[in-house]
């Protein structure tokens, strides 16, 4: 029954993303830049640990980091249809309204899947991709990092009424985010208040299980620093409760009204 | 979905003594609607009398205060998803996606209705071809001209075939032969569904197709029933006279011709004769006094102009 309307948000989700190529471009050039910049930068001051460079350290972070901004981006789309007026199609659709939460982030999630995957397919054009990793891990780690992410991004997008503080967003949500992850260094390493960030940031999670799959296999001890099982439950766990929390919020929203209002402009 | 219900409704809507109370101020203050099945209903008013909130509180999108309503013969309050199911919606601003195309804005609206892709391509073929848009399914939204925009927006409306179909302001800023286009549009989808339709407007003589009509204000109806009957209660002329010291004339004719309604130099009687003698009298007595006096026919807009002075006196 739900199956059709499902789709249609994610058909539209996929049709508006390869219809924005400069933001599917952007996509791709920003863990690029990351990877081959700042990884090879860094990588010269910085020694090997456990038989892995900093480049190839980087790699899961940077493919975590195209899912993180995938899906958040996908996810905002929420109040871009509120602002917009799509919502209207939305919520005058025959279902209850926490479907558009639940289908808005299985499109962020596909949004961030398709970004990393396509990211995948470049990194492997260009010699990059050691076949030596686990794929079955690697497809569970994309699954799993692209839902916590629309998980993270319908969170916010519940609770935003305008995109004018898309800096904002950008600025304290996605990049701290990014940073107090195992993205860029091993948590481990980090000062006692940054490690407590870091293990509260699902992110890291995501991260982790990126890193059990394409670095594991390369070295000894592997550089993940939490257990697959662990990385699955509180990425999942994660993902269960935004969707929750947003759907609470965003049926609150309706029964208040405020959302009806600026859909309609306050009139009559 | 709609199977457990009777085929055939007696009424559409049916609302008792339906309220939204925001704060002190009463939105809607026990309104009492009957639409009957198949109707063109008309509900009229100024801005902010109420009609947008009525909407919302019969298409479920928010909730009433107090009373009850059913529309399709569902309830609002318990079985919102089945009224969701049985209604259309066109809303005063456009619900349309700009990025996407015209085919691809109504596929998202009728999966969105749990329509089958060919059950989609199909509708919207008829409809776009009803409402001359059949070149335009490839066009983005965002190049369509605003009438066209707002003629999609009412397919969008109805391509999962709904019995009622709420249209809040259908032609709001419109210009007229794109109004007219609309309004051709309405009467070609009723002819051929034989939909139920609600709709608000404030142009007045667009409603006059209406099969009944309500006249809400500060959320009360204050008059209802056939356009031609509302109109023939009010008189069969307005005298229109045009004058530049207007407050002792009005005063002055009172006992001849009633109160009068002042609009800047207007002032406009009701006359409920046919003969007119007096009136070519009243001229000759009135003279250089008045700088022009017209005799016409009352419309619609003259039974909401009346309707309106006589709430604000209250």
């Amino acid at each position: 029954m739900m199956l059709r309307p499902i789709y249609a948000v994610l058909e539209r989700e996929v049709v508006r993303m390869f219809r924005q190529r400069t933001r599917l471009v952007s996509a791709m050039v920003r863990p690029l830049i990351w990877l081959f910049v700042i990884g090879a930068g860094f990588g010269t001051v910085l020694a090997r640990a456990n038989g892995v460079d900093y480049q190839q350290f980087l790699a899961p972070g940077v493919l975590g980091m195209t899912a993180l901004f995938g899906a958040m981006l996908a996810a905002l789309t929420l109040v871009y249809d509120k602002e917009s007026g799509v919502m209207r199609m939305l919520i005058i659709a025959p279902f209850a309204h926490y479907w558009i939460i639940i289908a808005k982030t299985l499109s962020a999630a596909l949004a961030g899947m398709v970004q990393a995957l396509l990211l995948l397919v470049i990194l492997a054009v260009l010699g990059y991709l050691d076949w030596k990793m686990s794929f079955a891990l690697l497809a569970l780690g994309i699954v799993m990092a692209a839902l916590s992410c629309a998980g993270i991004g319908i969170l916010v997008a519940a609770f935003t009424r305008t995109l004018d503080n898309f800096a904002a967003i950008m600025n304290f949500v996605i990049f701290p985010v990014f940073f107090l992850s195992g993205a860029l260094y091993p948590i481990a390493n980090l000062p006692a208040l940054l490690k407590l960030v870091a293990m509260v940031n699902p992110f890291t999670y995501a991260v982790d299980l990126l890193k059990h799959a394409m670095l594991a296999p390369l070295t000894q001890s592997g550089t993940s620093e939490l257990s697959v099982a662990v990385d699955f439950i509180v990425t999942a766990a994660f993902t269960v409760l935004a969707v929750i929390v947003a759907s609470w919020r965003f049926s609150r929203e309706q029964g208040y009204e405020p959302l009806i209002h600026i859909l309609t402009g306050k009139r009559g | 979905m709609n199977d457990a219900r009777p085929a055939a409704l007696q009424s559409a809507v049916h609302a008792q003594a339906l309220t939204k109370r925001y704060g002190d101020v009463l939105a809607v203050d026990n309104l009492e609607l009957e639409i009957p099945a198949g109707q063109f209903f008309g509900l009229l008013g100024p801005n902010g009398s109420g009609k947008t909130t009525t909407i919302h509180m019969l298409s479920t999108l928010i909730r009433p205060s107090a009373g009850s309503a059913a529309v399709a013969g569902y309830d609002i309050r318990t079985e919102p998803i089945a009224v969701r199911a049985s209604i259309g919606l066109v809303f005063q601003d456009s619900a349309l996606d700009r990025t996407l195309s015209v085919a691809e804005n109504l596929r998202f609206a009728g999966l969105l209705h749990n329509l089958t892709p060919a059950l989609i391509e199909q509708r919207s073929g008829e409809l776009l071809e009803l409402f001359g848009l059949n070149d335009k399914q490839h066009r983005p939204v965002g190049s369509l001209s605003g009438g066209m925009r707002r003629a999609l927006d009412i397919v969008r409306g109805v391509i999962h075939h709904p019995r009622i179909l709420f249209l809040d302001e259908p032609t709001i800023g419109l210009d007229l032969p794109n109004r007219r286009k609309i309004w051709r549009f309405i009467e070609r989808l009723r002819a051929n569904t034989g939909m139920t339709v609600l709709l608000t407007t404030h142009y007045l003589e667009e409603a006059d197709a209406c099969d009944q009509v309500a006249f809400i204000y500060s959320g009360r109806i204050v008059q209802r029933g056939t356009p031609r009957a509302m109109v023939d209660a009010l008189g069969r002329h307005i005298i229109e006279i045009e004058a530049s010291d207007l407050s002792p004339l009005i005063e002055s004719l009172k006992p001849r011709l009633g109160p009068a309604l002042k609009e800047g130099d207007l002032a406009m009687f009701r006359y409920a004769l046919e003969d007119l003698a007096p009136i070519a009298a009243l001229q000759t007595e009135l003279g250089p006094r008045v700088d022009a006096l017209r005799i016409r026919r009352p419309n619609l807009n003259d039974v909401f102009l009346w309707v309106n002075s006589l709430q604000t006196k209250k």
